[in-house]
């Protein structure tokens, strides 16, 4: 058996055919609400998963719970944008400030698998610079960890995943377990204007199978990575570590929203969760939580989660929680050929270029950005179509020429701003629930980064032969909010994810991200909790941290 | 060939015999119920009260330029989301949940239709209708009664755009083959073309250009 099989047996447990397989779910150990589990994780997507499965195969009691259903992607999941709704987060949120950010489709899942559940499935690393922003460039935040301890975390999620791509000559250099997958047009005109104008792009790296993976498919390259992988080529913890976690006894509890967490008035520390499953509510007692539930509902779980202690909220008694969220600068720029591209043939995550992801001395700014390309199916198409002003039948005429238009994505490192943040607004959810407000706003830098990315993909596309561009103004990813810090005065975890205010409750999921660099968060933040995963072993084990 | 009605002038005829919904054999059970529910009878309207309705069917017209039968049957599509709360999962914080924010603004848009043309929206010339939405889209940020206009368009053209681009007619129009499991695509490239797709019979017909020329001339 490969090291890796011992690690993480997941894709060998899924079956041979598209589709789950149930007796793993049907034999799912389940615990009673007032046995105290040793863990209750709060979300099942990139971080809480990784968590799961880590500890679970440590002889942990584990259980995750999950607001959203556990998928069955025969069944649940279409081959189809409209219909896709309900993968996403769409329980009622408020956005505000100068540059509000839309949330849903494009950023928010739910469900077991989470947000990788409909991401790209691009897996870059960070850049070892991403980790002290502030002592180098003067902007951002330093973490209190570095590159060096994530890298072999990095290392064996990309064999988990598994990542294919190119050698990637960026950052800390490295290769990749899976070779890089062909490209469609829209790949093939980024890599064509890219050397014309002499840019470094590169294939990948993308967490989609390119060969047989256990019991995992090849990619069919359908295009529809974004509405939930129905052929298991596409990584999402859903079918990277859940089966395993399932294997080694732990359970999964779907359809269970999780509305506060009980903290013990005398000893400090976390007793259990609350949470309501098919209109009933329960409390599920724990040795330990940790918060999954990502950058918007973990800050809003932990402001809803007041008590006599924490008046103002779970671990903020220094004002941090909900503070520091980013989302990267995400503009897309499309070029139109005479040829027929038809760009939603293949997986939207083909090819990227890091070349403009460090600070440029000779700019006027700081930090920098990464290009890929994306390839909006109809209706995100419109989307950039209405963004030019267009509708009635303009918006027709443009829409007709869909088949010429190739189109990438910049992702520009928004700087953490202290104002930028999740509170609690004062509409409320089903469960009577206080819904969360976000508030964001770009600082100087941020949109000076905009302006830099658009040139450079404009440069690329016309170097390719676009004879016309357009861009328009997005938003990608969400992390911070309850970020790690060297202290509690900054930050609400440690470099652990562990809490700065409970010894007991963890933070495991994007939400604890400092800064955020050009490379979108999945595989960074499953590292992070595979690593607090063997904090939390070898702790248990040596007896010195938190008993399992 | 799509059903819809599209001038040539508006891109309408480029895809030739194309007809996305012939391959639905080769969809999977879960996607083709999905599809192919939107081009039987629409459910009937239930969250629009008859007086929005109207408002909504000519802004919805609008808005996608369907000025003649068949048409896709946008304002079901709307309203059915609107009645299931099948929101974006957000909400601009000076705008309502979005099913009050539609009441809200279609009652707005007959307040405008009344004060400036003495009927309602629906009831206005084509061409007024279009001077009022025009109006109103380049107010950009300054409010329109009481939310940023910005905020309003983008409600509509979202709600718009989600239920005309479900649509298997609005998918022939442009050459989207739609789903595309568990066969998958085993052509890929520039101008390269799986059996069952069709070549753009007008590839030089980009809007832009023409209005480029149309700007020399």
């Amino acid at each position: 058996m490969s090291k890796l099989r011992e690690r993480n047996e997941s894709a060998w447990l899924l079956p041979p055919t598209p589709g789950i397989d149930y007796r793993l779910r049907n034999e799912m150990r389940r615990f009673a609400p007032e046995e105290e589990v040793d863990i209750a994780i709060v979300g099942c997507g990139a971080g809480g998963s990784t968590l799961l499965q880590r500890l679970a195969r440590a002889g942990w009691r584990a259980l995750a719970l999950d607001a959203g259903p556990f998928w069955d992607p025969e069944r649940d999941w279409v081959s189809d944008e409209a219909g896709s709704h309900q993968l996403y987060w769409t329980e009622p949120r408020e956005i505000s400030g100068d540059d509000p950010v839309p949330l849903g489709s494009n950023n928010s899942g739910r469900g077991v698998g989470g947000s990788m559940v409909h991401y790209a499935g691009y897996t870059p690393r960070f850049h070892p610079s991403d980790f002290r922003t502030y002592s180098t460039d003067g902007v951002g935040a330093d973490w209190p960890l570095q590159y060096q301890d994530l890298r072999s975390y990095y290392e064996d999620i990309e064999g988990e995943l598994p990542v294919a791509g190119q050698y990637w000559p960026w950052g800390d250099p490295h290769g990749y377990p899976h070779r890089p997958h062909p490209v469609s047009g829209n790949g093939e005109l980024f890599l064509r204007g890219a050397l014309a104008c002499g840019i470094t792009a590169k294939v990948g790296p993308v967490a989609i199978t390119n060969g047989r993976f256990g019991n995992r498919p090849h990619c069919i390259y359908r295009g529809f990575c974004l509405q939930g992988c129905k052929v298991n080529a596409k990584a999402s913890p859903l079918i990277t570590h859940i089966p395993d976690a399932l294997a080694h006894g732990a359970e999964v509890r779907s359809d269970s929203m999780v509305t506060h967490i009980e903290v013990d008035q005398h000893s400090g520390r976390a007793s259990g969760v609350h949470y309501v499953r098919e209109g009933r509510q329960y409390f599920q007692r724990a040795r330990m939580v940790a918060v999954a539930g990502y950058s918007i509902e973990t800050p809003r779980l932990l402001l809803n989660s007041t008590s006599q202690r924490f008046p103002d909220g779970l671990c903020n008694d220094f004002d941090q929680v909900g503070r520091y969220l980013m989302v990267q600068g995400a503009p897309q720029t499309a070029g139109r050929f005479d040829s027929e591209v038809r760009m939603w043939k293949a997986p939207p995550p083909e090819v990227s270029t890091e070349q403009f992801y460090e600070t440029d001395p000779g700019k006027p700014y700081k930090r920098g950005f990464s290009v890929q390309t994306v390839s909006p199916l109809p209706i995100t198409w419109a989307e950039h179509v209405v963004a030019q002003g267009y509708w009635g039948a303009k918006l027709r005429a443009y829409m007709s020429d869909y088949v010429h238009w190739a189109c990438l994505g910049a992702l520009c490192e928004f700087l953490p701003l202290e104002g930028n943040r999740v509170t609690l607004a004062q509409e409320k959810d089903r469960n009577g629930m206080p819904i969360a407000h976000f508030h964001y706003s770009q600082c100087d830098n941020d949109k000076q980064l905009l302006g830099a990315a658009q040139e450079v993909m404009e440069k690329i596309l016309t170097s390719a032969g676009a004879d016309e561009v357009i861009t328009i103004k997005r938003y990608a990813h969400l992390v911070g909010g309850a970020r790690m810090a060297a202290d509690e005065r900054h930050g609400v975890v440690d470099a652990d994810c562990r809490s700065f205010a409970v010894p007991n409750l963890y933070i495991t999921d994007g939400s604890v991200l400092p800064t955020q660099g050009s490379a979108n968060p999945a595989l960074t933040i499953m590292a992070l909790a595979a690593r607090s995963a063997d904090r939390l072993i070898d702790g248990a084990r040596s007896g010195t941290a938190e008993p399992a | 060939m799509s059903r819809l009605p599209l001038p040539e002038r508006d891109g309408g005829g480029r895809f030739p015999g194309f007809d996305s919904a012939s391959q639905s054999k080769h969809w999977d059970a879960a996607t083709q119920s999905v599809v192919m529910a939107r081009l039987g009878l629409p459910v009937d309207v239930r969250f629009f009260t008859p007086a929005e309705e109207a408002t909504a069917r000519a802004l919805l017209d609008q808005l996608l330029d369907q000025r003649g039968e068949p048409r896709v049957p946008v304002v079901h599509l709307v309203d059915a989301r609107l009645a299931e709360q099948q929101t974006d999962g957000w909400h601009y914080d000076d705008m309502p949940i979005d099913g009050q924010a539609w009441r809200d603004t279609l009652a707005a848009l007959d307040e405008d239709a009344r004060a400036r043309y003495g009927c309602i929206f629906a009831e206005a010339d084509l061409e007024d209708q279009e001077a009022m939405l025009r109006s109103i889209q380049e107010r950009g940020m300054e409010p329109w009664h009481g939310i940023p206009a910005e905020h309003v368009w983008s409600l509509w053209t979202r709600y718009a755009c989600t239920a005309f681009y479900s649509h298997p007619w609005a998918w022939d129009e442009i050459g989207f083959a739609g789903p595309a499991y568990p066969r998958g695509y085993k052509n890929l490239g520039i101008d390269a073309l799986e059996p069952f797709e069709v070549r753009d019979a007008r590839p030089g017909a980009d809007p832009l250009r023409a209005e480029k020329e149309k700007g020399r001339a």
